[in-house]
């Protein structure tokens, strides 16, 4: 199990094609969550200032890109693009395994077929650590580069709210690439399962529940809260809006962030359920 | 399983649906003997070989390899396997490839370079497995195969794609690594190359096992070619002489007799003094693709 997890890293630290993913992911959420930001907001169009909110200044919504809201502003934008980015480097890091044929050359060897899925599971895991990390700590230099160059004050969060932050994120992370991995499992196939993938995490779920919600109001929302978007919806809501103009779901979750957390866990520990059976039972026709 | 069985199987099938790939297959690989397994495109022989390493299950009938059913770790240690095209990262240099197969064989890192000497490839170890050619994808793979070591190497057509030189330097490789108390099992559809490499042969047809042996015991008893003339009188001396059974027209125009080649001379003598012309007269033994052709009704690789 060691030596299969040791593997594991090794082949993932030479993927070119996983760094290449993640570089475009943390690319795009400084870009997009603090530098475009503050660009609009420090050199705002008479447009832009039109579309303000009633009282509410460039100089008031430019504290989302500081240190005091960089757990929330990372999340927001990190769980939800960082989840895409994830869900495609799980299905790439398993489905690329049936692509190649190497599965077979993997069972031809000594491990047992589940200690090979449990050290990919657990790589991919360690991965969005990382991730999540390296997420946290560029926000947080971001956002102090930025309040500086603007001369605001916006002191740090709690050391409490940082790692609450880290550990939302990294469940987040984990459970879209454990995703990942059990669709190219099920599909024995990349292209499928990121297809799949994508279509579920971008459309499927929140078209549902958006028509579904037009509708149903209440009983609609009782559904809704054991399916997986939601949840780390709950869970991102939880650290409340960086905005000060958020929307009502987003300042007030239908949820809160131990629902979320469980029935996130509980996914995650289905898709290691399905991924294990499938890999375990199924025979290796590529 | 009997004591000098590597691989033994009994009644293994396998079912994909309507369609029969293997079907009540009983084979058997002795320690230390090249075993051929050979067989035309599409008459099972891969299939029975991912049953052997536990890839697809069978979907009845039972097999042993190494002393342990297919599949099991403790059998899989003494097993060295390539199953058809060598699958390995392509991102990763061959070096690092064999260190992933190294690190979960357990085998020490010092191996690595032997196998890749073995397989002359040691110039290219540190490109990438995208770059190679087909014959240096076939040499990871034998390396990959043996860098545990193995008592029993699995080669599923490990020729496959190469070029003739390419076939002579595996075809050498394999007698080369058969040496000694290894154990090899190979399958192929090549006939010249079975015939070259190995000790004994299993021939398979649409999934049944029909011929097991020594490739000298499947090529059956010596025999003595005769072409003379008139061809029926020269029938009827030879049927006189050694037997109708032992007389088969050939189909040259000339007959293919089951006899001692030392029994030439006195057929030559019998011909002559009968009147008949006799235009050939010599040893004759049965190819292995004699008895390929015969055993599956024609059907055959190249």
């Amino acid at each position: 199990m060691v030596a299969a997890l040791g593997v594991e890293v090794f082949k993932l630290q030479r993927r070119v094609a996983v760094w290449v993913c993640l570089g475009i992911l943390l690319l795009i959420v400084i870009l997009l969550g603090y530098l475009l930001t503050w660009l609009v907001l420090s050199h705002p169009s008479p447009q832009t200032a039109a579309q303000l909110p009633r009282g509410v200044t460039p100089e008031q919504l430019k504290q989302q890109i500081y240190p005091a809201h960089f757990v929330q502003n990372t999340l927001s934008g990190a769980a939800q693009l960082g989840g895409v980015i994830m869900l495609i480097v799980g299905v790439l890091l398993q489905g690329s395994e049936y692509g190649w044929g190497t599965v077979k050359t993997l069972f031809t060897q000594q491990p047992r077929r589940l200690h090979v899925l449990a050290a990919k599971l657990l790589a991919v895991a360690a991965l969005a650590m990382v991730v999540s990390a390296v997420l946290l700590a560029v926000g947080a230099g971001t956002s102090y580069l930025l309040a500086t160059i603007d001369g605001a004050r916006s002191p740090f969060p709690s050391g409490s709210t940082v790692v609450k932050g880290f550990l939302a994120l990294w469940l987040i992370l984990v459970f879209w690439s454990w995703f990942g991995v059990a669709l190219a499992t099920l599909f024995r196939q990349s292209a499928l399962a990121i297809g799949l993938g994508l279509a579920y995490a971008l459309v499927i779920e929140g078209l549902i529940f958006g028509i579904a919600g037009q509708f149903g109001g209440d009983p609609v929302r009782q559904v809704q809260q054991w399916f997986p978007l939601a949840n780390t919806s709950y869970v991102v809501g939880s650290f409340g809006s960086p905005s000060p103009v958020a929307d009502a779901a987003r300042a007030h979750p239908y949820r809160d962030a131990t629902h979320g957390v469980v029935v996130v866990l509980l996914y995650c520990a289905g898709f290691a359920v399905l991924s294990g059976t499938l890999f375990q039972r199924r025979d290796v026709t590529t | 399983m009997a004591g000098d069985d590597l691989v033994e199987t009994r009644g293994l099938t396998k079912h994909y649906g309507a369609i029969v790939a293997v079907d009540r297959l009983d084979l058997s690989v002795r320690r230390g003997e090249v075993y051929g397994f050979l067989g035309p495109n599409g008459a099972g022989k891969t299939t029975t070989l991912r049953m052997l390493l536990g890839l697809i299950k069978p979907t009845a009938g039972t097999a042993t390899v190494a002393g342990q059913p297919p599949g099991a770790p403790s059998g899989l240690a003494r097993v060295g396997a390539m199953v058809e095209s060598p699958a390995f990262y392509p991102y990763l240099s061959g070096r690092d490839n064999l260190r992933v197969i190294a690190a979960l064989t357990g085998a020490p890192a010092p191996r690595i370079d032997h196998v890749l000497d073995v397989v002359e490839l040691m110039p290219r170890a540190g490109h990438k497995f995208s770059t190679y050619s087909m014959g240096m994808k076939q040499r990871l793979g034998v390396a990959a195969a043996l860098l545990k070591e193995p008592d029993l190497l699995i080669l599923d057509e490990p020729t496959n794609g190469l070029d003739p030189q390419g076939m002579i330097d595996m075809r050498n490789l394999i007698i080369e690594l058969g040496r000694g108390d290894r154990t090899v099992l190979v399958s192929s559809h090549l006939l010249s190359e079975v015939e070259q490499m190995c000790t004994r042969v299993g021939v398979i047809q649409k999934g049944k096992l029909v011929a097991e042996g020594a490739i000298d015991e499947l090529r059956g008893e010596a025999g003595i070619y005769v072409r003379a003339q008139p061809e029926d009188q020269a029938k009827a001396v030879l049927e006189r002489i050694l037997g109708a059974d032992a007389v088969k027209p050939d189909a040259d125009r000339g007959f293919r007799v089951t006899a001692d080649p030392g029994r030439a001379p006195e057929i030559n003598r019998e011909l002559v003094a009968a009147g008949i012309g006799v235009f050939e007269l010599r040893p004759a033994e049965r190819s292995l693709e004699d008895v390929f052709l015969e055993l599956t009704g024609g059907e055959m690789g190249l």
